[in-house]
């Protein structure tokens, strides 16, 4: 090798530094910048230092109610897709025995997604509402006499969205770290005796550990980063995080808006962090 | 035990084929709940798409929901023609080519990152973690962030431009973690025995680490792909003078909505089934003319 | 290189240069006549490499208004939807990526304190004189229209062109050219609801448990409660548009004491959400929309839009009205085109495309022009329909004989209660109107 290592490693990192910087320390910078002015409430920032802002945030009872409603979807969405993600990964390596089969029904799964989100989002109504699809259905087969109300403009209705949108985010990594699985090694587990609840426990579940970190940090990244779903489909009778500061920033508060998005931001650092020690991805792949 | 020793006996020559099952022949209970479960999850997530499906197919009268009004291919012709408020086929035009270039870039940048990523380099965990901040970062507020130092600088925020690095500021965290986890099946022997055989190092990749990578590849263009349809937070404030198509149809809903939309969901539908189905039958077709291969390794 | 004279077939005839020759010619004889009256009035040569970009809010900024002005005008205009949030966020944060911005009387009022935007010259405005006086002198047939909330004449005026405080009174530069406006109550089925609505406090009326519905943007939704409450005799505000710290107090505890009863069915965030919910039945009465009411009906469901006419007081729509504002970075020829653009807009096609939504023109007499006398009479004049009504689109609306919620504009602008607005406490009250939202 001629070159240095340390070189190659920055060169090939150049690329995603080269977007990192201007498109989100730079910014992110000008916001914590932000945070510590003071408005004059017409969308002009006055250049001082204070903390009020970050003190209205955190001590204000509002805050805690926001993060409560927030993780509420975000623990009640990462469950429902752990679950149908993790057992659908199975099914699609272990079940399937044509790869191309697996192939072909991965694809069909992500046909959906072709379609934009807020489109998906729009038509949960005619599937969900009372003259929906699954309301007619029901009535019509004399399973219930009064159309459901709680299948829209709920918090079930927010869950739904999310699961639905959401799954293929937990499928992808778990079914990545499920193919590795060398089968040989279940084959063994097999022979010696094993019962299909030892395998899962001693040999899919841990080997598939950093398959379901990973979607997990992506499944709760989204969710405590969104307003719109929960916004639309809750029916505005819940709030989170950002959809408040969607309405700062709807009247210009930008000092109050920036103070909360740092602390949003300083909270999910830590819960990918905690989530990276007990998964430690890069050491997989580092030498 | 004999049910276990028929199938350690027979073990070798399955192995290729079986399922894991510790019984004989035939499928275990097991697939048949895994699949139902599959079934029920495939037929919920098309859920929303069939009624999408259903009333694309209304006339000038129809509305976003139930009861449907008529049949025609009104709203079709409308999506081409755009008669009503919202440019929808514009900003898909835009939104897909968008969306293609992010999918491209985000792909061949968390390969290089990845690859930068195996051995330890001065900063490497600096840049980590601002590579997980830029994930966890509230776009919203972020996007506003881009266009003022856009706005300072004198740049004027752009499609390929201020959109673009928004967003990949977004997929490239993504594609990364993905690649991390795909490129820890690499076993590095393939590439020592390459470079043992006199390979160089850009052989060594394109004939090597990428085709044995190649199905992770897919997921992290997957996932960049599906995140940058659909962004919104951070592309609200940096796509300039133009909308992408989730913009444009937020926008609409201030207003009355057309079903156009829906016609958008039904025309793209049949386009990827199409894709799909033509790329799975060409498969199919070269392995058939290979010779059989027995499916799985 | 190839004879341009000749086409890869080596056809003679019609040449690429007299091909040229002859778009120049029509071009010109276009420019001299203009296809509607005495448009464009500046040498189309000039102007038709020009591109203006006007983003505003979808129900205001039409992308078939900007298509038609386009065609009649000659140069290149692109409309770009944004909501009203990301409207004004765009204007304040990065002003040079924008040539016309729709504003809104209070974001008129932030604009030129941010100093984005430019005083419009009233004189270059043709029809100013034409104009409604509720605009230009805040006052209608000698009544004074109240002043709650920002009204679109107390943010009309600046002293100078580039001042950045409103001026109270008359002065010759603008901060905005009106363009639509529009005066907002609530919507009902009076096939479920039992009799004519015509008081706000309908709204809150425990008769009508879970069957209620207001909208989720605070700042709407909290003078939409302030209505209610004022109407059920419970508190009298100071200016609705300017609610003190306890006025807002008071509102918000009381939604979402009613909030924790079941009084609301939800709180809409789309246009469509809101009119699916009343065409379900879901709700009989709630904040809406002219033109959501429009849609119910064209589903053949009755639904009405309550005239809420001021008695003792209290009562009143909720006005807004937005206009078109010039930024700052516009000069020379652009500039010229920018006033060809908003007299263009005020010369009638605009007015009676808006008109067929059930939003209203501030300058009603050219509107007049591009509106059959029948949908003037129905639209404008409050009176019985003498023939079908269709919308802007063509698809059949209201049926002979029906007349128009709420009368004559006249009977509805007088009675304006308060304006959309930005409040002093707009933060405090963001943050109440979020505890409401998680109650």
């Amino acid at each position: 090798m001629t070159v240095s290592r340390p070189l190659v490693g920055w060169l090939y990192i150049s690329p995603l530094m080269l977007v990192l910087i201007p498109f989100f320390v730079l910014p992110i910078l000008v916001v914590m910048v932000a945070s510590v002015f003071e408005t004059d409430g017409f969308g002009g920032l006055i250049p001082t230092f204070t903390l009020a802002n970050y003190r209205n945030v955190l001590t204000s009872a509002l805050t805690f109610n926001l993060y409560y409603e927030t993780v509420k979807f975000t623990v009640l969405t990462w469950f429902f897709t752990l679950v149908l993600g993790f057992f659908i990964a199975y099914f699609l390596v272990f079940h399937v025995r044509s790869p191309l089969l697996a192939i072909g029904l991965f694809l069909i799964c992500t046909v959906p997604f072709w379609t934009s989100n807020i489109i998906r989002m729009i038509s949960w109504i005619p599937l969900l509402g009372k003259e929906g699809l699954i309301n007619s259905a029901l009535l019509r087969l004399g399973l219930i006499h009064e159309p459901l109300t709680f299948l829209l403009y709920s918090s079930f209705a927010v869950v739904v969205a999310y699961v639905h949108q959401l799954t293929i985010f937990m499928i992808v990594p778990i079914f990545n770290s499920m193919a590795r699985i060398d089968k040989r090694v279940v084959e063994a587990a097999v022979d010696a005796g094993a019962s299909r609840l030892d395998i899962m426990r001693l040999i899919v579940v841990p080997l598939s550990k950093s398959g379901i970190a990973l979607g997990s940090i992506f499944v709760a990244s989204i969710v405590m980063g969104d307003f719109f779903v929960t916004k639309v489909m809750s029916g505005g009778s819940s709030a989170s995080v950002v959809g408040a500061f969607y309405e700062d920033i709807s009247v210009l508060q930008y000092p109050g808006a920036a103070a909360s998005a740092i602390v949003l931001t300083v909270i999910l650092l830590a819960m990918v962090s905690l989530i990276l020690r007990t998964v430690d991805i890069r050491k997989e792949i580092t030498q | 035990m004999s049910a276990a020793q028929e199938t350690a006996a027979l073990a070798p020559a399955r192995a290729k084929q079986r399922a894991i099952s510790p019984s004989r022949g035939g499928r275990p209970w097991t697939f048949y709940v895994l699949a139902a479960l599959f079934t029920f999850y495939v037929v919920a997530l098309y859920g929303p798409m069939i009624c999408i499906y259903i009333l694309s197919f209304q006339d000038v009268r129809g509305g976003l929901v139930f009861p449907m009004k008529g049949l025609s291919l009104h709203w079709f012709i409308d999506l081409f023609t755009q008669v009503r408020t919202g440019d929808v086929k514009g900003a898909f035009d835009r939104s897909i080519k968008l969306a293609i270039l992010v999918t491209v870039i985000t792909v061949v940048v968390s390969f290089m990152a990845a690859m930068a990523f195996r051995r330890r380099f001065p900063g490497d965990n600096v840049v980590f973690s601002l590579m997980i901040g830029s994930l966890v970062a509230p776009g919203l507020v972020l996007g506003i962030g881009v266009g003022l130092l856009f706005n300072a600088l004198g740049i004027d925020t752009s499609w390929y431009g201020s959109a673009l690095g928004a967003q990949l500021s977004w997929t490239l965290p993504f594609g990364v973690l993905v690649m991390f986890a795909v490129m820890s099946r690499f076993n590095p022997a393939w590439e020592e025995a390459a470079r043992d055989l006199g390979a160089t190092p850009w052989q060594t990749i394109r004939l090597v680490i990428i085709p044995v990578l190649a199905p992770g590849l897919v997921a992290v263009a997957l996932f960049g792909f599906t995140l940058s349809y659909d962004e919104f937070a951070r592309t609200l404030q940096t796509a300039g003078p133009q909308n992408t198509l989730p913009l444009e149809i937020w926008s609409m809903t201030l207003n009355v909505t057309s079903p156009s939309l829906y016609a958008l969901g039904t025309v793209t539908t049949i386009i990827s089934f199409t894709i799909i189905g033509t790329a799975l039958g060409a498969i199919v077709l070269m392995q058939k003319r290979r010779g059989a291969r027995a499916g799985g390794h | 290189m190839k004879d341009p004279t000749r086409s890869s077939n080596g056809k003679r005839g019609l040449s690429r240069r007299s091909l040229l020759k002859g778009a120049a010619a029509a071009a010109g004889a276009a420019a001299g006549s203009g296809t509607i009256a005495g448009f464009p009035t500046i040498w189309a040569q000039e102007i038709k490499d020009i591109e203006l970009r006007h983003v505003g809010v979808s129900y205001s900024v039409v992308k078939a208004i900007g298509d038609q002005a386009a065609k009649d005008l000659g140069f290149k205009v692109t409309m770009q939807n944004l909501d009203t949030s990301a409207a004004i966020n765009r204007f304040i944060t990065q002003p040079n990526s924008v040539d016309i911005a729709d504003l809104e009387g209070w974001q008129a009022k932030l604009a030129a304190k941010r100093g984005v935007i430019q005083g419009i010259q009233a004189k270059k405005i043709k029809e100013f004189d034409n104009f409604l006086p509720i605009f230009t002198k805040g006052e209608l047939d000698g009544k004074k229209i109240p002043r709650q909330g920002i009204s679109p004449y107390e943010a009309l005026y600046i002293e100078k062109p580039d001042s950045t405080e409103l001026h109270d009174g008359v002065t010759e530069w603008l901060t905005n050219v009106p363009q639509v406006y529009n005066a907002d109550s609530i919507g009902y089925r009076p096939d479920l609801v039992g009799h004519t609505v015509t008081e706000w406090k309908d709204l809150i009326d425990p008769k009508f448990k879970g069957k209620a519905a207001i909208l989720d943007v605070p700042a709407i939704g909290i003078m939409d409660a302030a209505l209610c409450f004022e109407s059920a005799g419970l508190i009298k505000y100071g200016n609705k548009g300017n609610m003190t710290k306890k006025e807002i107090d008071f509102t918000c505890d009381k939604l979402i004491e009613l909030k924790k009863a079941g009084q609301f069915r939800a709180t809409w965030t789309t246009f469509d959400q809101s009119v699916q919910l009343m065409a379900a039945g879901e709700v009989v009465i709630q904040s809406m929309w002219s033109p959501a009411v429009a849609a119910v009906r064209v589903k053949q469901i009755p639904c009405t839009y309550a005239p809420v006419n001021m008695k003792d007081g209290k009562e009143g729509y909720r006005g807004w009205c937005n206009g078109m504002g010039l930024m700052k970075h516009l000069t020379g020829k652009k500039l010229d085109a920018a006033y060809e653009y908003m007299n263009w807009y005020m010369s009638g096609w605009q007015g009676a495309f808006v008109s067929r939504y059930g939003y209203y023109s501030p300058v009603p007499s050219t509107a007049k022009k591009f509106m059959t006398p029948a949908e003037y009479t129905f639209w404008y004049e409050g009176k019985p329909a003498p023939e079908p009504v269709t919308d802007p689109y063509g698809v059949p609306m209201e049926v002979a004989g029906t007349v128009r919620d709420g009368g004559s504009f006249v009977d509805r602008v007088t009675n304006i209660s308060c304006w959309n607005t930005l409040m002093d406490e707009a933060a405090y009250m963001n943050k109440r109107w979020n505890d409401f939202k998680v109650a």
